[in-house]
């Protein structure tokens, strides 16, 4: 019975492990270069993903603003001085191409 | 030979995944709005489901049975369908990021369809061998793209047509899907 146990347990620990690993290389080969503006955005913005932008989540809210597909800060939810700081980060960093981004409050 | 030529038409048409057994109804409503979504969800249900079976099926011969944990094949196949769909996943984003914004939340969802576990455990309950099973795996993804763009080509033409306002949307798409169904269990005559 124990051994049982304990063989099913290593199993799936080497089966997670396998799993992982494969993973962990396709993760490697398979990177997009992505601005990393967006990412960042998206980490100061709440998270809720609740939709009242307009776009389907945070991420995509982040990606429309960096892209300068809206000029103006449209998420309601998040709190007034997490909003200056993405306007000031958007602001003050450039993206690859040199420009920086004007948000409106 | 004409065994597996049944057990193909069956798994696609007669025993369609979605109209007979209804499974794998969450992409099957979320991802049929356009076409170009639905074949692209299409492909990537065959590509994982085809790869899941043929993992799945010689995990369970070649690991499950020697060591003694057959009762162990639920939990090992969600993991290696998980893996699978994170592959699909970061491939599609990678190759076709058009594609991947417009599956959206649902190919990461793969991984939840049933269509995908019920293929790997049906290939063990039905003991099928290598062959049957190849057949079956392929034939049940088939169907299920199959309906999928079918169902996408009528949606898109019931966004233009005159709907009465209460069966808008998700309503007037069950109410077709459903006819679909019927219109599908009239097949089952031919083999």
């Amino acid at each position: 019975m124990l051994d049982t146990i304990l063989i099913a347990v290593v199993m799936m620990l080497v089966l997670g492990a396998l799993l992982g690993l494969g993973l962990g290389f396709a993760d490697r080969f398979l990177k997009v270069e992505a601005d990393e503006r967006v990412e960042k955005v998206t980490s100061m913005l709440p998270g809720y993903n609740c939709g009242g932008c307009g776009y389907p989540g945070c991420s995509g809210m982040a990606e429309a603003m960096v892209t300068k597909e809206v000029n103006t800060f449209l998420c309601k939810p998040c709190k007034p001085d997490k909003k200056q700081e993405i306007i000031d980060y958007l602001k003050n960093t450039p993206g690859p191409d040199g420009s920086t981004v004007e948000i409106k409050g | 030979m004409s065994e597996l030529v049944t057990l193909l038409v069956t798994s696609v048409l007669i025993n369609n995944v979605i109209l007979n057994q209804f499974l794998g109804m969450c992409p099957f409503m979320g991802v049929s709005k356009k076409k170009s979504s639905a074949l692209g969800m299409g492909v990537a249900v065959v590509f994982v489901i085809v790869v899941a079976a043929l993992v799945t099926y010689a995990l369970y011969y070649l690991v499950l049975v020697p060591i003694g944990l057959e009762f162990m094949e639920l939990i090992t196949f969600i993991l290696v369908i998980a893996s699978l769909v994170q592959l699909t996943e970061m491939f599609i984003k990678k190759y076709s990021p058009s594609l991947y914004k417009s599956l959206g939340v649902y190919l990461p969802l793969i991984t939840t369809n049933c269509v995908v576990l019920n293929v790997c455990l049906v290939n063990i309950t039905n003991a099928y061998d290598f062959s049957h099973m190849l057949v079956y795996s392929v034939g049940t993804p088939l169907g299920f793209a199959l309906v999928l763009y079918i169902f996408s080509t009528i949606r898109e033409r019931l966004e233009l047509s005159n709907v009465p306002a209460a069966f808008k949307g998700n309503g007037i798409a069950l109410i077709c899907a459903a006819i679909m169904s019927m219109a599908f269990s009239g097949l089952a005559g031919i083999v």
